[in-house]
């Protein structure tokens, strides 16, 4: 079978996300990263980006990444986010969070 | 020529005798030899240069305990709210795309209200009917409850206005002048050299409860925005009707409804929403 070739990398911008099995938002997450974690992207279809992260291959949304590191709101506030002690499954939801959110902005015509 | 030889090897022995490892060398010796080769400013430059390196290294890592901001500080907490209580709001759930950030969107713009980001979490759940939760200036989060909107059978107009009416409070700071007192300890703030009192996230979260769960809005409160958004929508009679409607729809299922009997709790009330809206059509009769 041929492998899919890396075509870039990205990085993750909202402060926890999923990489999903599937290009849905609501299908099995394989697992939860950090913002600013580096993701190696295969594909980009459909506002999905088929990528790469550790063990991982799987689905993030297009608009959570970013080509180039962002300043991560933990990165910015290092022990404040250390004190908060989160737990694994709160991280877990605060990454659902932004699979379930329906953004948008008013534009200046 | 030897004399001169003689007395360079004296001082260069003189110097070493007096260096230890890792310590500047005392210069003050050689003070006007060095003077003339320009090498006492040079030795000064490097001490400035490792100055400013400490005090920058020690700012970077104080830096590290930094609070969140005014900016940041709102979503955080708002954010975490949401996680924390997602078992409540049950926000975690597959629904249909209703297209609601388009139409949202639309709905901003032909009000004028540009250069406005949103978020809508729609939560499975009658504990929370709508709400907008504190964030940084012109970004807005909604929650917003689907088995309302469904009980009520609102339009994406109907609730495009229930939006903006979150958003009115939204910009009058409601929510924040609530919380702020409690919260201002953990804004913009740096813990170097203690701990983060845990107790005060806590605290601003009990207060988020008691606005969103329990407590709500003033009648004062909700006078206003009433007038607020009967000022902006009366020059759109269509619009205007539209939310008059709405609000007797809300009216209704309060007093017929035990599941959002809280509704008149959070937001007193829709009964007297309607009252606010109406003064001059009796007078007129």
């Amino acid at each position: 079978m041929a492998q899919s070739k890396v075509i870039m990398v990205k990085y993750l911008n909202t402060p926890w996300g999923h990489v999903h099995q599937n290009s849905s938002r609501y299908s099995t997450s394989l697992t939860t990263v950090s913002c600013g974690h580096p993701i190696k992207v295969l594909e980009i279809n459909k506002g999905w980006a088929k990528v790469v992260a550790g063990p991982y291959t799987g689905y993030v949304q297009d608009v959570h990444l970013s080509p180039k590191k962002i300043e991560c709101i933990q990165d910015k506030y290092p022990r404040f986010f250390d004190d908060l002690k989160l737990e694994i499954t709160q991280m877990y939801y605060w990454g659902k969070l932004y699979d379930q959110y329906v953004e948008g902005k008013s534009r200046l015509k | 020529m030897n004399r001169l030889l003689l007395m360079s090897l004296f001082i260069s022995l003189n110097i070493f005798a007096q260096s230890k490892p890792d310590e500047l060398v005392d210069f003050s010796s050689i003070k006007d030899v060095l003077k003339s080769d320009r090498l006492d400013e040079s030795a000064k430059i490097k001490q400035e240069r490792s100055e400013r390196l400490r005090i920058k290294k020690e700012q970077s890592r104080k830096a590290r305990y930094n609070t969140p901001d005014e900016q940041d500080f709102w979503m955080v907490m708002s954010e975490l709210w949401l996680v924390k209580n997602q078992q409540i709001l049950k926000w975690d759930f597959q629904k249909p795309d209703f297209g609601l950030d388009t139409a949202f969107q639309d709905f901003l713009e032909k009000q004028g209200l540009l250069e406005k980001k949103f978020k809508i979490l729609l939560v499975d759940s009658p504990t929370v009917a709508h709400f907008a939760l504190p964030t940084s200036k012109n970004q807005y989060l909604f929650i917003l409850s689907l088995p309302f909107i469904r009980t009520l059978d609102l339009s994406k107009l109907e609730i495009s206005l229930l939006l903006m009416e979150d958003m009115v409070r939204a910009d009058s700071e409601l929510f924040k002048s609530h919380v702020r007192p409690t919260a201002k300890d953990l804004i913009g703030m740096n813990y170097a050299g203690s701990k983060l009192d845990i107790a005060k996230v806590e605290a601003v979260l009990k207060k988020y409860d008691e606005m969103i769960l329990d407590k709500g809005f003033t009648f004062s409160q909700q006078f206003e925005i009433t007038k607020h958004m009967d000022r902006s929508l009366k020059n759109n009679q269509e619009l205007w009707g539209t939310y008059y409607r709405m609000i007797g729809k809300i009216d209704k299922l309060v007093k017929e409804n035990t599941f959002y009997k809280n509704i008149s709790k959070i937001y007193p009330s829709p009964e007297l929403q309607l009252n606010w809206l109406t003064p001059a059509k009796s007078k007129d009769l």
